[in-house]
């Protein structure tokens, strides 16, 4: 019998409850996962974390027990996946589904609490930055962001949102059993299958570049799904590897890695640490190494190594069908097509040189640079907005600076602006992702392409509380979020020319800046990011792709591909500070 | 070398010097293709090349003509590495020498472009070809200009020698970028001078390096200090020996560059009153001078005449 016949018969479609179900035969312990898919991309800036507070309400229950159980938000889908008995697999996934159906909101509060405290001890990954740059205050640029919904979203919005999305349609079973086990009772709501995020865009010019921090270099790209970008993330992993740790001795870490980020697409990210007296080297390595790949110069050598990595998956794994059955499931949940074993050995052995090339344009045309210290103008990368532009559309009320005359802020029925001798930032209202609110008037608002204005009382020439009142009145209230009373002491205070050192006018705008806590494209927002991508590659890898990341699955959740064990270092400033919304 | 009795005014153009580079700047003006590739393609030692690129760079126009050639020819290495040579120098020329305090905003901004796009050319050609001297070389200069950093000129470097180990006007590149002006320091310039001397073959023109992080240490003190500087007979002794093992060597064979090597250790050695060792130099010279290094000496003719005299007097 071909593999091609085993795949098929060993992987078999079913339905338990309404819920699309896979099945196949596992050795030893029975592994099963429900995925739904709704996920960080779904939310809003202003509702960002709800998908991950209903996660935590309905795993709460099974606080403290002996079985391998987790639950994960990722940037599109949330899953519940256990390890365990058939017995303990039946209970754990009855316990979810009865949550779901009536969420514990009496544990809304302490969840709260849970959830602010996970985020201040998460760090995310180099490539934090990178979804706000390139998506906005949107859709897959949420993944940038601090979860503002878990400030505060009420118990009805939360169990709204458990209603529609975490329902029987929208979600995908499976278990390694050949059976459907007795004693399921999975039902739930029922609701519209929910299409992938809308896909929008921040990045007007590409090739791009950001600034970052020092001693990291960070680059994704977008590239179509297919086993040649697979392999493209492969060859480019080692050749950074070659290039800048093996011949330059720049990094310690140089990688690369490909996640599929929706039905039709993937994200292609490479990454490589530096010393800081290092780093424009690991700048123009990587930009040699891609140019190199770019201009199709890649020994066959090259290609073929990576291949017997993905095929060596193959024959080290004794059960494959069970390997490839989270990655087959979270296929179907977004309806990306299933290859079998054969299939995909056969895309594999498919792919030239030709292949790897054109890969490499792709990723190259959209590409997204984030490089400490200066620009990356020099090898082609234009520099993304700094700047949204457009005050002079909005004729509002003018509030200088009480600390730079040179910088004003507008307050107009449609919108906010702020303009700087560096330019301007506009968030009109219609345009606004969210707005913190707190009690002593302090406004800080984001609009969808992540441009950031904090209106700040304190800071500008006659903002009254009228003023501060219109733009209350204008934002849309889904996008506001009422926040706490804040800590005096973190309630900004102009700082009067003379102050402290020598006042010059950039030393003034820069403290300025700071002190405003004034962030284009949100330098305050916290990201786990890191860890919706991780996930997102150990789940969807199951076709396409390739089996590997799946396995990862087998070895929990908590296994990461090699970039993000190198990236997931904290910075936990950031997380701390993203606590104040 | 022509040794006529020095005493008629000095010859800086390298045409005229070296008359065999008189074909390449009229195939250059000519817009003349194949004689500008068999040209550069007969010089079989990459230091001569590097020196032609430059001469061609300097031709005011080429861009015209060479990016015709490139688009033309557009997987030849050769049109697209004089292209982006061209293009730097057109940068420089807008930047000019002259310290960067003194450099407008404006000139900045034009120099950078320009050479962003001699970068653009070069990392496509430094791609497909890796081997590429010409390229590598050129990518030396534009990493100093753009202020690409310590750490990535010498990785550029790197590239360099990797193919063309002693590549000695990659190191006079290098060595710029590791003196004190563009971010290096003292013991880095001369520390690298004297690394790449000992490790290069016996009569090879790297030898001069040491001559010139010592011109480039003068030029950087005040004045009485940068005299006192080249008067240490350690200094001299350094130059006499760089000099023995490199121009004065029986395995010398004079390129393009060795009337450039001759005018360093002359200048150098007569700088600091160093006559008895810088009259051969001299001699060799005869009426012999190139830009560098008289021309950081002020009026680089009466500069050169002033220390032939001298030298040739007292030594």
């Amino acid at each position: 019998m071909s593999q091609e016949n085993l795949d098929v018969l060993a992987i078999r479609e079913t339905e338990v409850d309404g819920i699309r179900t896979v099945l196949t035969a596992g050795g030893g312990a029975v592994t099963a996962g429900l995925a739904f898919r709704v996920g960080a991309a779904d939310e809003t800036y202003a509702t960002r974390g709800v998908t991950h507070l209903v996660e935590h309400l309905a795993l709460h229950r099974h606080g403290v027990s002996d079985l391998h159980y987790n639950g994960a938000t990722a940037t599109t889908y949330t899953l519940f996946h256990v390890t365990g008995t058939t017995d303990e697999v039946v209970g754990y996934l009855n316990g979810v589904c009865a949550a779901l159906r009536n969420l514990p909101l009496d544990r809304l509060e302490i969840e709260r609490e849970i959830l602010r405290t996970e985020a201040a001890g998460r760090g995310g990954g180099a490539n934090r930055q990178l979804p706000l740059w390139r998506y906005g205050a949107q859709g897959y640029g949420l993944t940038s962001y601090a979860e503002l919904g878990t400030w505060h979203l009420s118990a009805d919005a939360v169990r709204d949102w458990a209603a529609t999305r975490f329902t029987r349609e929208n979600a995908v079973l499976w278990i390694t059993s050949d059976t459907v086990p007795e004693g399921l009772d999975l039902s739930l709501p029922s609701g519209p299958r929910h299409p992938m995020p809308v896909v929008t865009s921040a990045l007007p010019v590409t090739p791009a570049y950001i600034q970052g921090e020092d001693g990291t270099v960070v680059m994704d790209g977008i590239v179509r799904r297919s086993s040649a970008a697979a392999l493209f993330a492969e060859v480019l992993g080692r050749a950074l590897y070659a290039d800048l740790r093996q011949k330059g001795g720049y990094s310690y870490t140089a990688t690369a890695d490909y996640s599929p980020r929706d039905t039709e697409f993937a994200t292609i990210t490479a990454f490589a640490d530096a010393l800081p007296q290092k780093q424009d080297a690991v700048v123009g390595g990587l930009v040699d190494v891609l140019a190199r790949l770019r201009a199709g110069r890649i020994e066959q050598a090259e290609l073929d190594t990576a291949r017997a990595t993905f095929l060596k998956a193959y024959d080290h794994t004794t059960d494959l069908a069970a390997a490839r059955l989270p990655g087959h499931a979270l296929n179907l949940l977004i309806g990306h097509r299933n290859l079998t074993t054969e299939e995909h050995k056969a895309e594999l052995a498919a792919v030239t040189l030709d292949d790897l090339r054109e890969v490499a344009r792709e990723l190259y045309a959209n590409a997204l640079l984030q490089v400490p210290g200066r620009g990356a103008d020099w090898a082609g990368f234009t520099e993304a907005p700094q700047h949204s532009g457009g005050t002079t559309e909005l004729g509002g009320t003018r509030h200088p600076s009480r600390e730079d005359a040179s910088v004003v802020l507008t307050v107009a029925p449609e919108g906010v602006a702020l303009s700087t001798p560096g330019g301007v930032v506009t968030i009109r209202h219609d345009q606004c992702a969210a707005m913190v609110a707190y009690p002593d008037g302090g406004r800080r608002l984001t609009g969808l392409d992540g441009f950031q204005i904090a209106v700040e009382p304190t800071l500008f020439a006659s903002l009254g509380p009228d003023r501060i009142a219109l733009i209350d009145a204008a934002v849309p209230p889904a996008a506001v979020v009422r926040m706490p009373a804040r800590d005096p002491e973190r309630i900004p205070r102009p700082r009067v020319s003379g102050d402290g050192e020598g006042p010059g006018a950039r030393g003034l705008v820069r403290h300025f800046f700071q002190t405003l806590g004034i962030v284009v494209f949100g330098l305050l927002t916290v990201v786990w990011a890191v860890f919706a991508v991780v996930a997102t590659a150990l789940m969807f890898g199951g076709s396409g792709p390739g089996l590997i990341p799946v396995v990862g699955v087998w070895l929990g959740l908590a296994a990461p591909v090699r970039l993000f064990k190198a990236v997931w270092t904290a910075r936990k400033k950031t997380a701390a500070e993203s606590g104040a919304g | 070398m022509p040794k006529t009795e020095p005493s008629a005014r000095p010859r800086f153009d390298p045409c005229v010097t070296m008359p065999s580079l008189q074909r390449l700047r009229t195939a250059v003006k000519a817009g003349d293709w194949p004689a500008t590739e068999s040209f550069i393609a007969s010089l079989p030692d990459e230091d001569d090349r590097a020196f032609a690129a430059s001469l061609a760079a300097r031709i005011k126009g080429a861009e015209k003509f060479l990016e015709r050639v490139v688009g033309e020819r557009p997987g030849e290495p050769l049109p697209r590495a004089l292209l982006a040579e061209r293009y730097i120098h057109i940068g420089w020329d807008i930047r000019s020498g002259a310290r960067a305090q003194y450099v407008s905003g404006e000139q900045f901004r034009q120099f950078h472009a320009w050479l962003r796009r001699a970068e653009h050319l070069l990392i496509e050609l430094c791609a497909e070809h890796p081997a590429y001297a010409l390229a590598w070389r050129a990518r030396l200069i534009s990493a100093r200009g753009l202020e690409l950093g310590q750490s990535e000129t010498r990785r550029r470097y790197d590239r360099l020698v990797e193919h063309h180990p002693h590549h000695f006007n990659g190191q006079q590149q290098l060595l710029q970028k590791l003196c004190p002006k563009w971010g290096g320091g003292w013991e880095l310039a001369h520390g690298f001078a004297r690394e790449c001397a000992a490790a290069a073959p016996p009569g090879s023109l790297v030898g001069v390096l040491v001559a010139e992080a010592h011109l480039e240490h003068w030029l950087d003190l005040d004045s009485g200090a940068d005299e006192r500087y080249l008067r240490d007979p350690a200094v001299r002794d350094e130059l006499v020996a760089a000099a023995a093992a490199s121009v004065w060597h029986p395995d010398f064979h004079p390129g393009f560059h060795a009337i450039g090597a001759h005018g360093t250790f002359a200048a150098t050695l007569s700088l600091g009153g160093h006559y008895a060792e810088a009259a051969p130099h001299f001699r060799e010279l005869g009426n012999n001078a190139s830009e560098s290094p008289w021309n950081y000496l002020g009026d680089k003719e009466a500069a050169f005449i002033k220390h032939r005299t001298t030298a040739l007097a007292k030594g």
